[in-house]
């Protein structure tokens, strides 16, 4: 078919997704870019060239938001990775009984309202009274101080967020599994293959878009994070728990130097970019 | 995808701040409005103030302005004053986008004073300039908190609602079960030896802090001593010998494991009605908590002057206290400061928010009122409002400027380490001086430790900031504020 001018009932049809796009998207992150470059002196805006970037490779506070960021990437998404895998293969198993029941509760705190999940949070994890320190004394341990030390305030972190994207995970898992048909497994233990034989060797390999897609997707939530640590810490104690975006909020709002918390989304967005497309290279390499 | 929906409030967030750069692109002044005609306000303005105006503000506050409201518009027929509780977390967030994006404000905005130096050197056109207004009443208020609202060039840009001199609440049942005479905590020493004697006959630790916001302690026992965050025009005063005293009695806390640390307000209340700690150095507004939050506890609390840092030092401080002030973008400013001037210059209205909403008046006429002589039943007979009384005209007024905010975001860091970790306050606190020279382009007030770190800063400044701290810095400066409008010094 011969292409036609653009006619104004097509204009009609992208009109709004065009406006909307343009207001609310292309249009900020256009200003956003430009501020990246400019500083705030007495109300007035100036031009600075690079200075909010180079800023940041000194700023101690930045290095260690990037570097929870790292510790969280390495610990927290491979582990919650491995658990929604477990969760998948279990969830898809027929001999399990309600399947519905489970899979909706385990993909319930993915919805649930931020609000509600921190409160949870800080009433389990209260220093004195809080439920997972009562059990804790119950078996023994002493009282833990969960959110006000740097340590366990990092696992505090790492665990929450496990507990609210795994199920998450385990759902899209779930789903690339049962796109492998039952004779797969049926052809595996016909070759004499052990039930562990056959999820290494069959079922994973197969499984590997989707896990690409979860791996992705959890390095950028994880690269994005704000909400949990807002909530849980605000970043502390002693910046444990700080991570870039939570950062570019308080330099931003709270400490009302603009441009740097732009430059610092810039940054934040650029690294996103090379670790996504690293991890396309390392791990969706044989797709043909 | 993992976390589509969370991200949306990411994208909200970050769509804000790029709604905030439109200013930026379209050249327009970030200082508010400019291009705009503001709309005149000053004694020239005449006639009857009628219209209808928003008041932004939360808690108390809140409560207290929509009781006034009804008064005032019953007294000027034709006015409506729409109070809007706009809640405390989120409160200041809304405020700085809508100086940033010039637009969206109310007509009226309650800002606390710690924070108000950085909205003034942020957005220097966002407010209007009352300085012709309230000349008049410059000497009326308390010194400290009037200085929150005067710019670096002396202009006035806010009124003084409520001041919070810091005295010390401590529990006279859990003092007397350890035997401890109140009246023997004359300075900080003797506050820690009492902490250590309450906690091993009662068990309760002596005051309680928060790990991750610092607006508390730290900041009031620098006041206490004199300074704030930067000092002598603007340079950073982290790593001053006050500083270190302060940090070093935190420490001293936290290794005699005296302190209990509660993530947020709500921790602080819970664990006060539960009885935790044995005193609370806090300001006078912590009064309304206890009375409204936990009446079970009444005979139970006292109110003694702030421990000194040695024999002579200052008993009081600040912490919070706020103001009322007025965005340029406001279309009815004239109602909006006559209904300032009604709740803030009249001594009736004051003593009332006084005893309704335990605002402790900055209007220093209200404080000579007979109400705030009377034995209060809370307190266990002690006429506690007069303690504050007397203590309020000697807190000693500081020098703020706009960047306190990444001041105290620093600084919590070096509190964290030393009251937790019993890291070495004099190594933290060179730390982070030398991190917010570095964030901020601004010198450090005593270079003792090394003088080659101005070059190593020079790159890191943010643009040409430091073109503009000159002397006079960007906070007001008492003493030095080319002003005739700072009060003289009261004995």
């Amino acid at each position: 078919m011969v292409a036609r001018r653009p006619r104004l009932t097509h204009w009609i049809f992208a009109g709004p997704a065009t406006v909307l796009f343009a207001v609310f998207f292309a249009y900020p992150l256009g200003a956003s870019f430009y501020q990246s470059f400019t500083t705030t002196e007495n109300g007035h805006t100036r031009w600075a060239g690079l200075d909010q970037y180079t800023r940041m490779f000194h700023d101690p506070s930045f290095l260690d938001s990037m570097a929870n960021t790292g510790l969280i990437l390495v610990v927290q998404v491979p582990v919650m990775i491995a658990l929604a895998l477990l969760l998948a293969v279990l969830l898809n198993q027929s001999w399990l009984r309600f399947r519905g029941t489970w899979r909706a509760v385990y993909f319930l705190p993915a919805v649930t309202t931020l609000v509600a999940y921190a409160v949870v949070f800080r009433v389990l994890l209260k220093t004195d009274g809080g439920l997972v320190n009562q059990a804790a004394e119950a078996f023994g341990f002493g009282p833990v101080d969960w959110l006000n030390d740097p340590v366990w305030a990092r696992i505090s972190l790492i665990a929450s967020m496990t507990w609210r994207w795994a199920g998450y995970n385990a759902v899209i898992l779930l789903a690339g599994l049962q796109s492998i048909g039952r004779e797969q497994y049926e052809a595996a233990a016909v070759d004499g293959a052990g039930t562990l034989t056959t999820y290494t060797r069959v079922i994973l390999p197969q499984l590997r878009p989707v896990l690409l897609f979860c791996v992705i997707t959890s390095t950028i939530g994880t690269l994005q994070l704000f909400d949990e640590n807002y909530t849980l810490t605000r970043g502390g104690p002693d910046d444990a728990t700080l991570t870039p975006v939570l950062y570019l909020y308080k330099v931003g709002f709270q400490q009302m130097d603009f441009g740097y918390a732009a430059a610092i989304a810039w940054v934040v967005v650029a690294v996103i970019a090379v670790i996504s497309f690293l991890q396309f290279r390392l791990f969706g390499r044989d797709r043909k | 995808m993992r976390r589509e929906l969370t991200r949306l409030n990411r994208r909200t967030l970050l769509a804000s701040a790029g709604a905030a750069a439109l200013s930026a692109v379209t050249g327009c002044a970030t200082g508010g409005v400019s291009n705009r005609e503001a709309v005149r306000l000053g004694p020239g303005a005449t006639g009857p103030v009628q219209g209808r105006i928003t008041a932004w503000a939360w808690d108390v506050a809140a409560q207290a302005l929509k009781r006034m409201a009804e008064k005032f518009e019953a007294r000027h027929p034709g006015t409506s004053i729409h109070v809007r509780d706009i809640g405390y977390d989120n409160a200041y967030d809304k405020i700085t986008v809508g100086l940033r994006a010039d637009t969206g404000l109310a007509d009226l905005l309650y800002i606390e004073g710690q924070r108000l130096p950085s909205y003034i050197g942020t957005f220097p056109r966002g407010l209007h300039d009352l300085t012709p207004l309230v000349r008049r009443y410059a000497a009326d208020f308390d010194r400290a908190a009037w200085q929150t609202g005067v710019s670096a060039d002396g202009k006035v840009f806010a009124l003084p609602w409520d001041t919070g001199p810091l005295a010390l609440f401590y529990r006279r049942d859990l003092f007397a079960r350890a035997g401890v005479d109140p009246a023997s905590l004359k300075t900080w020493d003797d506050y820690v030896r009492a902490g250590v004697a309450i906690k091993e006959k009662t068990g309760s630790k002596l005051l309680i802090m928060d790990p991750a916001e610092n607006d508390s302690l730290f900041p009031s026992l620098l006041q206490q001593q004199g300074q704030h965050w930067f000092k002598d025009g603007g340079k950073v005063a982290l790593d001053t010998p006050a500083a270190v005293r302060a940090l070093a009695l935190i420490r001293e806390l936290g290794r005699r494991d005296l302190i209990r640390w509660e993530r947020g307000w709500d921790g602080l209340v819970t664990a006060t009605k539960e009885g935790k700690v044995a005193t609370a150095p806090s300001a006078a507004w912590w009064s309304g908590t206890l009375t409204g939050e936990m009446p079970e506890l009444k005979g139970r609390f006292g109110v003694l002057p702030l421990p000194a840092f040695g024999a002579g030092g200052a008993r009081t401080s600040n912490n919070g206290g706020s103001s009322l002030c007025i965005p340029a973008q406001s279309e009815n400013p004239r109602l909006a400061w006559a209904f300032t001037r009604f709740l803030l210059t009249d001594k009736d209205n004051l003593v009332s928010m006084l005893r309704r909403e335990g605002l402790f008046p900055a209007y220093l006429p209200a404080l000579k009122d007979p109400y705030l002589r009377r034995p209060q039943p809370y307190y266990g007979g002690q006429r506690a409002w007069q303690v504050f009384a007397d203590l309020a005209p000697h807190i000693p007024p500081v020098e703020y400027t706009r960047d306190g905010p990444k001041a105290a975001d620093i600084a919590q860091k070096a509190v964290t380490a030393a009251g937790m970790r019993g890291a070495d306050p004099e190594r933290e606190l060179r730390s982070a001086a030398k991190q917010l020279a570095g964030a901020t382009g601004r010198k450090e007030a005593e270079a003792a430790h090394s003088g080659a770190r101005d070059s190593a800063h020079k790159r890191l400044r943010r643009g040409a900031r430091p073109a503009t701290a000159t002397p006079a810095a960007r906070g007001g400066r008492p003493g030095a504020a080319p002003s005739r409008l700072v009060p003289p010094k009261r004995a």
